[in-house]
């Protein structure tokens, strides 16, 4: 024993007694917990709800905005990739799919390097005020039916207060660098997003005037039956000012000139490194996923399907097959498997039986997973809400990440004239049309 | 096992701790808005400062109101300050202070606002002010395009002369220079 401890590193020699320790402490804390702590624990969880609902809330957006980047990043690489016939990332992971994952924990691993002449507090801020800003947003935005992180009657105010702010971080991130790159794409940002903020909110005016609420949540219940109760419908002008803003506002090409890197270096992000430089790359593709959950969300259903579905609660009882169920666990599978092979091996008769077998129980398994994906889908409508807003967002993201590999820059005096002569103008023609029209439907 | 009404040992409410938290954040900034040396920095804790207000106002049970203090304070009447600041400012500019010339000035300024508002505030019948309260934002539109439609409107009026005013002295006269 002494012998072959010997013979372990210094790490091991550490691992190996925690390990055992670990070992003989675990299953004794767990029962403690379950038995002891557990009820106290439910009985003051459950008395402050509404603090633990919060708590729950904010976390889960924090957790999400990560995975939610990530496959952002990894779409950009891959479809601008395809775009321009090129094979992209393609080493870490099938098809390099863990290229974003890695390339995350290789920015936390790099130093964290600020100038010499740079505000040193304001320029450790100006990241967390972006990515705050950017996952703030997520808390008033309904994933699915009930989910929703808070139902605030304010909802779209507070959606663009929030978004407003983030300007904010990205102003002081090129100032606080001292570099004249940095405030030149600080000061672009500071002027782009005040421009496009206008159009944005007025945009959804209209759209509020028709729905009667502010609330988020209630926006997206509106939209519920048929696609053609979705507010595009009804708002077609609206949904393409907001559209256009929203890109301007995320900073997204054709608009991306607070980080034009043909012009001034990286913008605000020119001397940041490491983690800082992370928040703020993280921050961006958040705000991608962000304007695309806000353009499903307001004129494109938000997490209803496009047609009405049939809300049917399945009534499974398998308790009552009394013996018969582990009978059925332990056979079914099999004869399903075996059931599904004989057509493989009445096509293919010079194929040998294992490879029959194989495709048999392939699907078998294939069949079982659609079978209880449909019953999800069926039972659940949070499940099914989930489901029709993730896949409405990511076409709004893949919309996002075609423009970027199709459209050039706008100038600098494109973009304001664009915004000051243009936009605001729709916009404010939207609001006025939409005005009128609610005033002679009422009246009629 | 509910958390208790009443701090422990302090003896007063959550809601009291809160506003004093952010009032003494308010406090804190705004004195740091007029006494720090680096302009960019006093306007960031103006930024807090009309943050830590915003929270006030949501305290005070008026979303609507802190939405719009931060939509527009801090999106974008700070912004357009740090954009203009940063514009004609640099790094390599006097240190000193060039802007306290006025001392004197808001000195007086402040302290008869500090009158006013003391005067306003013992004035004011509080347990009737509490009652018409406007949390509901239907009810505040009503309040606002119904009753006091025409303060609104001379408002606006008076925004859009700043506007256009403002439009007039930004141009450059055609063949000027």
């Amino acid at each position: 024993m002494s012998k072959s401890l010997g013979q372990v590193t210094t790490a091991g020699k550490v691992i190996i007694p925690l390990l055992l320790v670990i070992l003989v402490v675990g299953p004794i804390a767990t029962y403690l917990l379950a038995t002891v702590a557990g009820p106290v624990i439910m009985d003051v969880l459950n008395s402050n709800l509404g603090i633990v609902r919060f708590v729950v809330a904010i976390t889960g957006v924090l957790l999400f905005s990560i995975p939610a980047a990530f496959i952002i990043i990894y779409m950009e690489l891959k479809v601008i990739a395809f775009m321009n016939l090129r094979i992209g990332p393609d080493r870490v992971g099938p098809k390099g799919a863990a290229h974003s994952v890695i390339a995350g924990l290789k920015v936390l691993t790099k130093e964290d390097f600020s100038p010499n002449a740079a505000d040193r507090t304001v320029f450790t801020w100006a990241p967390v005020i972006v990515f705050l800003t950017s996952v703030m947003t997520f808390l008033v935005i309904p994933f699915g039916p009930g989910l929703v992180g808070a139902k605030l009657n304010i909802g779209v105010l507070y959606l663009f207060s929030v978004g407003g702010m983030s300007v904010v971080g990205l102003l002081l991130a090129g100032w606080s660098s001292f570099n004249k790159y940095s405030l030149l794409g600080g000061l672009r940002a500071a002027a782009q997003v005040v421009s496009y903020e206008i159009p944005l909110t007025l945009s959804v005016v209209g759209l509020i005037l028709l729905a009667g609420t502010l609330s988020v949540d209630q926006l997206a219940a509106n939209q519920a039956g048929w696609f053609t109760n979705w507010y595009v419908f009804r708002q077609p002008l609206g949904a393409l000012i907001f559209f256009i803003a929203a890109t301007a506002e995320a900073n997204r090409t054709p608009f991306d000139l607070t980080e034009a890197d043909s012009e001034i270096v990286a913008g605000f992000a020119t001397e940041y490194s490491g983690m800082r430089f992370g928040f703020l790359f993280f921050a961006e593709y958040v705000n991608v996923f962000i304007i695309s959950a806000l353009m499903t969300t307001f004129f494109f259903g938000a997490w209803n399907a496009p047609f009405p579905f049939p809300h049917l609660t399945v009534a499974l009882d398998p308790g009552s097959l009394g013996i018969l169920l582990p009978i059925a666990i332990a056979v079914g599978p099999l004869l399903v498997t075996l059931a599904l092979a004989v057509p493989f091996w009445l096509i293919r008769t010079k194929a040998p039986a294992w490879q029959a077998l194989l495709g048999g129980f392939a699907l078998a398994n294939l069949l079982a997973f659609g079978a209880i994906g449909l019953l999800t889908y069926i039972s659940w409508d949070w499940v099914a809400g989930l489901i029709w807003f993730f896949v409405k967002s990511f076409m709004f993201v893949f919309v996002f990440v075609w423009m970027r590999g199709t459209f050039p820059r706008v100038r600098v005096d494109q973009l304001m004239g664009f915004a000051w002569k243009w936009l605001l103008p729709a916009a404010l023609l939207n609001l006025f049309v939409t005005a009128l029209a609610i005033i002679v439907v009422k009246s009629l | 096992m509910t958390l208790p009404a009443t701090i422990p040992l302090l003896g007063f409410a959550w809601d009291d701790l809160l506003f004093m938290t952010l009032a003494g954040i308010m406090i804190l900034c705004a004195l740091a808005v007029v006494g720090m040396r680096d302009i960019i920095r006093s306007g960031l804790a103006m930024i807090i400062c009309f943050a830590a207000l915003a929270g006030l106002y949501v305290l005070a049970g008026a979303p609507v109101v802190a939405a719009a203090q931060v939509l527009v304070y801090i999106g974008a009447i700070s912004v357009l300050v740090l954009f203009a600041i940063m514009l004609t400012q640099t790094k390599d500019a006097p240190r000193a202070l060039v802007f306290q010339t006025q001392v004197v000035p808001a000195g007086i300024a402040s302290a008869v606002l500090a009158v006013l508002i003391a005067i306003t505030v013992a004035a004011t019948d509080w347990p009737t002010a509490g009652a018409r309260l406007w949390t509901n934002t239907t009810e505040l539109a009503k309040t606002l395009f119904a009753d006091f439609t025409l303060p609104f409107e001379v408002v606006s009026v008076l925004l859009l002369s700043a506007v256009i005013g403002g439009v007039f002295l930004a141009k450059r006269e055609r063949g000027a220079d």
